[in-house]
């Protein structure tokens, strides 16, 4: 009984364990969300903190019309070719993008020319949202309770209590996998809900690295129900063995967990965690059933339960700590960030999980092996544990709408980079840290199409007028990567400094542009 | 993403009265369909380095350059093919002087002299706006450029200028 306890504690650091949810994190806009210019920009770029591609990208103006615009990727980057005309206030860029472990990323981008206007914000489908969410959590509820239902079916319980509940989780499992999906391509796209009987919305899912994991998921839950009719114990145990390394396996495969450096570490407790959750929740409905009909079987099947659940559940606390430690990054992170926050309410359903689990353990077993006949204490924790079972996961699946510290974190030690574009030329300077001290600059020219640039010297010319502090010249030297680049310049203040770029092209021709950047 | 350039400013040059830091074209104003004769001034040395060299790159439109010898320098022209033909006097020139180059003398930076060449500016070029000529200028130690031109519709003047305006020439209509 010690065990429980100590099970109890190593269980509470468990629910670090994480499964899917974007990635792809923005890090930086050209111009700055919620900036006001003086006149329209050109293009907007919105910065990455690795390559996406653009899926859906709108401009609302500010008059509210809709406009269409171009946008193509480079690199980490989205450049948005913004339309003329447009009118003076509020401009509102709406991005989706899917990241490299296919899940799509959304927001929005605002600023205004001349001046701030009380604009209208995006339509974010909170349906949409919303039915995302509960498809995830019908597919938890198969894998779980489903797969996991039949597995203990076949291995621990012998026999097929529980079963009722345990095809219809299946089939909500099924169901949930296949909406994901068709929803997965509505989000993706950024299309109203009856776009899911579109080939387009379920085409675009299909290229993301949700499609395996979901056709594992679906394999797993049919296979499931094949075994639930197996023609004999030997080809149940084969079947829901092979039905949960499928359960495993989705997980390993996709989900932002899963594209986490490092992989060799993730993709296996992933794995890990996904099956030995299908076991531990698989238990409850058969459980749960046993108890109420009271079976001879039940403290059999109890004690032999008991006796795997121990090693299952240190299996989900160590592989759930270890993705936590992936993903969270910082104990500040826990309060600072909105997944942090669904942690730690995670941690605590899990620990309230973990009591009863306890008492079933310590208190409601026991009572059953001195009284038969008292099992409604058992039922009664059992129907709470699997409550509690169901608002983890309900949490775990609204990990999909925020991106983890992890990826936030890339975000605060990336360079500024400021993004001058005109007719003639397009320059991209990175400055690094961005912050007061000396900084490392690297200029990108292009030429307005993006073609490489051939300049023959390079000099960067910085001033902060506000503090008086005039043009400070240096030629910056070109590198083997093709980039003009200058090591230590000062910043030495903070404010909005002036920075003028010129590029000589020939003896007798230079281009020369300016932008202002922001030092803190 | 902001605005600007091709640098404004030279135009400092000509709106205000003796810019004497840059170099500068002494004749301020001419017609189109005429005679120039362009006086460049240069007033000191590349941050008080002496002047051992002058290029100067010929506008497209300016046509029938012939510099004036100067002693002690050494006389070079760089020619080529123009955009256009040009009509100079009854005969159709479509090749001329390109570049303009004095050097192997020496100007101190304590001193001041003047290089100069006769064109003639053809009918094609714009009256109303200010033609330019970038010149190089090459001292013992460093380079100054004066190339900067404004971009179009600029306008360049006061407030926006560039340390480096290319001189200009502001062209009258043809009289």
């Amino acid at each position: 009984m010690r065990l429980v306890a100590s099970l109890a504690a190593l269980l509470i650091t468990v629910c670090l364990a994480t499964t899917a949810h974007a990635h792809a994190v923005l890090i930086g806009a050209e111009p700055a969300d919620g900036s006001v210019l003086a006149e329209a920009p050109k293009m907007v770029v919105l910065r990455f903190n690795e390559p996406v591609a653009p899926s859906a990208v709108s401009l609302l103006d500010a008059a509210g019309r809709p406009r269409d615009v171009a946008a193509r990727a480079v690199d980490e980057s989205v450049m948005v070719t913004v339309p003329a005309g447009l009118p003076r206030g509020t401009q509102v860029v709406s991005y989706r993008v899917v990241s490299q472990d296919g899940h799509p990323v959304a927001g929005s981008l605002l600023f205004s020319i001349g001046e701030v206007t009380g604009s209208a914000t995006p339509s974010g489908d909170r349906v949409v949202d919303a039915l995302i969410w509960l498809a995830r959590l019908g597919l938890y509820v198969g894998l779980f309770a489903g797969v996991g239902g039949v597995f203990f079916a076949a291995w621990i319980g012998q026999g097929p209590a529980g079963g009722r509940l345990i095809t219809w989780a299946l089939k909500i499992g099924l169901a949930g996998a296949v909406a994901s999906l068709g929803l997965q391509g509505v989000d993706l796209l950024n299309l109203p809900l009856a776009g899911i009987l579109t080939w387009a919305a379920w085409a675009s899912a299909a290229g993301t690295s949700l499609f395996p994991a979901l056709l594992l998921a679906i394999a797993a839950m049919l296979i499931a129900a094949l075994a639930w009719r197996s023609p004999s114990f030997g080809a149940a145990f084969v079947r829901t063995a092979i039905a949960m390394i499928c359960v495993g396996l989705s997980f390993a495969v996709s989900g932002h967990a899963a594209s986490a450096s490092p992989q060799w570490l993730t993709r296996p407790a992933l794995f890990i965690h996904g099956i030995g959750l299908a076991f531990w929740i698989g238990a409850l409905a058969p459980l749960a059933a046993l108890a109420w009909q009271r079976k001879d079987s039940l403290l059999r099947v109890l004690r032999r339960f008991s006796t795997l659940a121990v090693p299952a559940v240190a299996l989900i606390a160590l592989s759930g700590f270890v993705l936590g430690i992936v993903q969270v990054d910082s104990v500040r992170a826990l309060i600072d960030t909105r997944y942090g926050n669904i942690l730690v309410w995670k941690l605590v359903l899990v620990s309230l999980l973990l009591v009863f689990a306890a008492l079933n353990r310590l208190v409601f077993t026991p009572m059953i092996e001195r009284e038969f006949h008292r099992t409604r204490p058992l039922q009664r924790s059992i129907a709470v544990e699997f409550v509690l079972m169901i608002a983890i996961l309900g949490l775990v699946a609204s990990w999909r709408f925020t991106p983890p510290p992890r990826a936030l974190a890339m975000s605060t030690d990336v360079p500024l980079a400021v993004h001058i574009h005109t007719d003639a030329a397009m320059f991209q300077v990175l400055i690094a840290p961005g912050r007061i001290g000396p900084n490392d600059f690297t200029l990108q020219l292009m030429n307005g199409d993006a073609s490489p640039f051939a300049a023959k010297e390079a000099t960067l010319t910085l001033s902060l007028p506000e503090r008086g502090i005039q043009p400070i010249e240096r030629s910056a030297t070109l590198g083997p990567d093709g980039y003009w680049h200058l090591s230590k310049v000062p910043l030495p203040f903070p404010g909005r400094w002036h920075m003028q770029i010129d590029a000589l092209v020939s003896d007798f021709k230079k281009v020369t542009l300016e932008d202002e950047f922001e030092v803190r | 993403m902001r605005t600007v350039t091709f640098v404004a400013g030279a135009v400092a040059a000509l709106a205000a009265s003796p810019a004497l830091a840059h170099i500068t074209l002494e004749g301020k104003q001419a017609a189109v369909g005429s005679y120039y004769k362009a006086v460049f001034a240069v007033p000191h040395g590349c941050a008080g380095s002496p002047t051992v060299k002058i290029r100067v790159q010929i506008p497209e439109g300016v046509i029938g350059v012939k510099p004036m010898p100067k002693a002690g320098w050494t006389l070079d022209t760089v020619t080529g093919a123009y955009a256009a033909q040009y009509d100079y006097h009854g005969a159709k020139l479509s090749e001329g002087v390109k570049e303009v180059t004095w050097s192997g003398g020496k100007l101190s930076d304590k001193n001041y002299d003047e290089f100069v060449m006769q064109t003639f500016l053809t009918d094609t070029l714009k009256p109303n706006t200010v033609l330019y000529f970038p010149v190089v200028q090459e001292c013992e130690q460093g380079v100054s450029r004066w190339i900067d031109i404004p971009a179009e519709g600029q306008g360049g003047g006061h407030g926006h200028g560039s340390k480096t305006p290319a001189p200009g020439v502001k062209l009258l209509p043809k009289t």
